[in-house]
């Protein structure tokens, strides 16, 4: 790569529009407003939760290091090649992930497995402000961290299928 | 609970050196409009207290309010007098604590009251996770007191109660007793962060040499309460060989943790020269040249 081929402005993140409107709606919020409107998500993450008669192309249930309970991903792609996602959370996954997942789970709804993947995770700070953004916060990135790694083993399969 | 249960449990109870600094369910919900008493929350899921509370509490972050927002270090006697202003704590009133994770940073914030000379403190047992359990009532509603005129005291305890590297070294040298309360993976140098929890930005895995491994969780039950005196007796006093007068110093891996054992070796047990080494592993874990050892090393 020579020297000239280095973007020098980057264009700025794009995200999938319905999490971009997400964003959008957070960064015009008070600190103390995006406190409210967060705990409004994370009361809403049980609503991500797999409902009783769904299917799913892949499952992806465990507990990692990186959080303080088990998450469970699961991934529907429908024939249109659009992500569907459901997720469970163990009771001792802190609030803010249970924010994160459901504002992930309504804001990539809909996203193709490559637009996942492509997504930039410099949202997460613009969503939750800097007041609330610790290291020991951090696991608010592994929930969009565990959507990427399902979407691409999704696409992983998806091109062994097409090589066979 | 039968009539011999509850004796049982008071009788346990009136072992520690300060069995007042403990406080139950039911002496909350007495004192629960009390003016002398201050009910606090203190946690590390920062949202939790937004999500639900015991009714009254008010709300003291570990890090928005107490630390210093630039330098490492806690915030000066004026903004501790302004925090206890905010929220209607006056030099005479109690202050009850409570939080997530076993009372970890209930402890810590507690500690943290201590160093600005606040000595009517209290913890609920088993904190917030028992509250719950046993179907106490929560509100989101947020409390307002009326401001009181809390004055500055000219310095912080922390030749008292806080231990700087420095002092923890030569505790480590003098093979003055040294209590390391991380996980047995974070003693031993096979990990360099908690278990369940991110990487803290430190370089160096292990422990200060000649440490004892006391896990913090030693100290409590299932329902995170505080074990007996006897029992804590057993894993203090037996198993690390401490005496009465000695100079403690406990860590952890950025001093909360070790706020919690900090609090069973004062309160609960009596010693009266323990002190926290709040900078812990985070800070000697990057110092340049400072002896670390590995391996396993138990009481």
């Amino acid at each position: 790569m020579r020297c000239s081929d280095i973007p020098t402005n980057p264009a700025p993140s794009q995200y999938p529009s319905k999490l971009q409107q997400i964003v959008d709606f957070f960064e015009g919020l008070s600190e103390e407003d995006k406190r409210e409107n967060l705990i409004v998500y994370s009361d809403g993450a049980r609503r991500c939760e797999p409902k009783a008669d769904e299917a799913f192309d892949l499952e992806d249930i465990r507990k990692d290091e990186e959080c303080t309970d088990t998450v469970g991903v699961f991934l529907r792609v429908d024939p249109e090649g659009k992500a569907h996602f459901r997720l469970t959370l163990g009771p001792q996954v802190q609030t803010l992930t249970k924010a994160m997942t459901a504002i992930l789970c309504k804001g990539l709804e809909g996203t193709t497995p490559q637009e996942v993947l492509a997504i930039p995770s410099d949202f997460v700070p613009r969503i939750v402000g800097g007041e609330l953004i610790r290291v020991r916060s951090q696991t608010t990135y592994y929930i969009l961290s565990r959507m990427k790694g399902i979407c691409k083993v999704w696409l992983d399969r998806q091109r062994l299928k097409s090589v066979d | 609970m039968t009539a011999i249960a509850k004796l049982l449990k008071s009788i346990k109870i009136m072992n520690y050196v300060h069995p007042e600094v403990l406080v139950d369910a039911a002496w909350i919900e007495a004192h629960q409009n009390d003016p002398k008493v201050r009910i606090i929350e203190s946690n590390e899921d920062i949202l939790l207290y937004d999500t639900g509370h015991i009714p009254g509490a008010v709300h003291i972050d570990w890090r928005r309010d107490l630390q210093d927002p630039v330098m490492r270090d806690y915030i000066s006697p004026g903004a501790f007098a302004d925090l206890c202003r905010k929220n209607g704590i006056a030099p005479d009133t109690t202050c009850v604590f409570y939080g997530d994770k076993s009372n970890w940073w209930a402890c810590y914030a507690l500690w943290a009251f201590r160093l600005f000379g606040h000595d009517k403190v209290k913890i609920l047992n088993g904190g917030r996770d028992k509250w719950i359990a046993e179907k106490r009532p929560l509100t989101r509603e947020k409390p307002a007191y009326p401001q009181t005129d809390y004055p500055t005291s000219t310095e912080r305890k922390d030749h008292e109660i806080r231990a700087f590297a420095h002092e923890a070294l030569a505790q480590s040298q003098q093979r003055k007793p040294l209590i390391d309360v991380r996980s047995p993976g974070e003693f031993s140098g096979e990990v360099t962060h908690m278990p369940e929890y991110p990487q803290e930005g430190v370089l160096r895995g292990g422990h200060i040499p000649h440490a004892c491994s006391v896990p913090w969780k030693t100290a409590v039950n299932d329902d995170g309460t505080f074990k007996s005196a006897d029992a804590l007796q057993k894993i203090y006093a037996e198993g690390c060989q401490l005496q009465p007068d000695e100079e403690i110093v406990v860590y952890c891996r950025i001093g909360e943790r070790s706020s919690h054992t900090w609090f069973v070796l004062t309160y609960l047990l009596g010693y009266e020269k323990v002190r926290n080494y709040d900078g812990s592993w985070t800070e000697w874990g990057n110092q340049v040249r400072a002896p670390i050892e590995r391996g396993a090393r138990t009481p």
